[in-house]
């Protein structure tokens, strides 16, 4: 255990055992690298029913993404035992006298990797397909999904057109967070609010961060949770395929989605998954909204970074080079005489004036 | 001794992605240490072209206004145009590029606006050079 953690570690016994009403001692502490919106441990508990795993995240000092901890412990409650594999929730605490910011303790699923960089790496990369094919087939099983009967109706709210709604949000957050003038997010918001699609007559449930990096696999390609519901919320189905669909999330890769699978491959899983045909030109639609809503996040990231009171390198990361990166990708998009280095042509295939 | 940033900042990423981070005794420590080598690497990159990059912009968006009619958009933001024309950052330190390079961006998302709706052709130059920009300002940290 890390001399850093021990404190932590000793206060997190502590609540335990006041919690359950049982004797619960730390056995080991680890933080989890990469967790962008909340300080994320994998801990191991000695209890008197015997061993067992735990994830704590814990609220930073400041966030990437400014979420609300309730309502993503309670987007996890109402997945679970849905049929799409999450974590079990555990317990959320929003008192920050216990570990000194609130926390929520999950149920650990062993023996998975998350990270995009393994799927490259043997024994993940050969069973890329097979992750790919779990991937969208979750995703459309999602897309599937009542939002009434799975109960997060009682506490997300239903907005009349999801398109719009979304794009008021993340264009305030880049009014709000910009520290510089931003020529290409702007363009490509003045081109989504030109374009906008009518609203879908189906809604579900939107994880709104479901892409490589963000699910357990195994070394079998099977797909045992999806993880970092914060951004989860009452939308169009279109929302979770298109962000999966960005090139940012296998970068420099061009061709695979989330390095995974052909795109087309990826939407007809999707697509027979969920039941619902893509509508192309309203995909296209989100397509050019999830480059821009990556936009808003990196930049919301730099402000964090730079105003805030920590100075976690995954911002600045996140900050610096993901927003560049996403940049190119809009005006690859975007641009009238596009010569598509970073971005396939999207269909329907006329310029997107 | 002057310090050769650029090289400093590139060398410092070397040593720690190399020399320091294997050495760290956490995957937590190890992954920073990793990120924080590959952010020294892209201020390395950065720190050589900041101002030269900022200055291409500012004198691309000069030209760009400078050869639009008179009348094109508003006459307010017509008039500050002329006024940007005139202007040079208050020295060559960065901060006081970025003030004159954002002055100059906001001036480029008006028109760029107006043009969307009211000139094609300046759309299309408008859009060519923000694929010029957003090269120029690209991070390769390796």
């Amino acid at each position: 255990m890390h001399p850093q953690l021990q404190p932590l570690s000793e206060q997190l016994a502590a609540y335990l055992t006041r919690r359950w009403d049982e004797p619960v001692t730390v056995t080991s502490i680890e933080q989890i690298p990469g967790g962008a919106s909340r300080e994320t441990y994998r801990v191991g508990l000695h209890t008197p029913a015997g061993e067992r795993g735990v994830i704590v995240r814990r609220d930073p000092k400041t966030s990437l993404i400014d979420t609300e901890r309730a309502l993503e412990y309670r987007t996890y409650e109402a997945v679970h035992g849905s049929g799409i594999p999450v974590p079990e929730p555990l317990i959320l605490e929003e008192d920050p006298r216990h570990l000194e910011r609130p926390f929520s303790v999950m149920s650990e699923i062993a023996g998975c990797q998350s990270a995009v960089a393994t799927l490259f790496e043997p024994p993940y990369a050969e069973q890329r397909q097979r992750i790919g094919e779990r991937k969208w087939s979750l995703m459309g099983r999602l897309a599937a999904l009542d939002p009434g009967e799975l109960g997060v109706t009682d506490f997300m709210a239903e907005p009349e057109h999801p398109a719009a709604h979304e794009l008021d949000y993340w264009a305030g957050v880049i009014a709000a967070d910009a520290l510089h003038p931003q020529p290409v997010a702007q363009a490509a918001i003045r081109w989504l609010r030109r374009h906008l699609p009518e609203p879908s007559p189906r809604r579900c449930l939107v994880h709104g961060d479901f892409r490589s990096g963000n699910f357990l696999f195994d070394e079998h390609g099977d797909i045992h949770g999806i993880l970092d519901w914060e951004m989860a919320h009452i939308g169009d189905p279109l929302e979770d395929l298109a962000w999966s669909l960005d090139p940012l999330w296998a970068w420099p890769e061009r061709e695979l989605a989330g390095g995974l699978l052909p795109r087309e491959e990826a939407i007809r899983i999707w697509e027979a998954a969920s039941g619902m045909p893509v509508d192309r030109a309203a995909l296209r639609w989100w397509q050019v909204f999830a480059s821009l809503k990556g936009v808003a996040i990196w930049i919301s990231s730099t402000e964090d970074f730079v105003m805030g009171e920590s100075k976690e390198p995954i911002l600045a990361v996140a900050g610096w080079l993901m927003t560049d990166r996403q940049n190119r990708i809009l005006v690859d998009r975007l641009h009238p005489a596009s010569t598509h280095q970073y971005a396939e042509p999207l269909e329907p295939l006329e310029p997107l004036l | 001794m002057i310090p050769r940033l650029s090289q400093g900042l590139a060398d410092l990423a070397g040593k720690l992605a190399s020399g320091i981070a294997p050495e760290t005794t956490s995957r937590f420590a190890m992954a920073n240490t990793g990120m924080i080598a590959m952010l020294l690497g892209a201020l390395a990159q950065e720190a050589e072209r900041a101002v030269a990059s900022r200055m291409t912009d500012i004198s691309e968006m000069k030209d760009l206004f400078a050869a639009l009619d008179a009348d094109a958009g508003d006459p307010a933001q017509s008039q500050a145009r002329r006024e940007f024309l005139a202007r040079q950052p208050a020295s060559l330190a960065l901060g006081d590029v970025e003030a004159l390079h954002a002055e100059g961006l906001e001036l480029l998302i008006a028109l760029h606006a107006w043009a969307e709706d009211a000139d094609a052709d300046l759309n299309r130059k408008i859009w060519d050079f923000l694929l010029r920009h957003t090269e120029r300002h690209r991070l390769d940290p390796g």
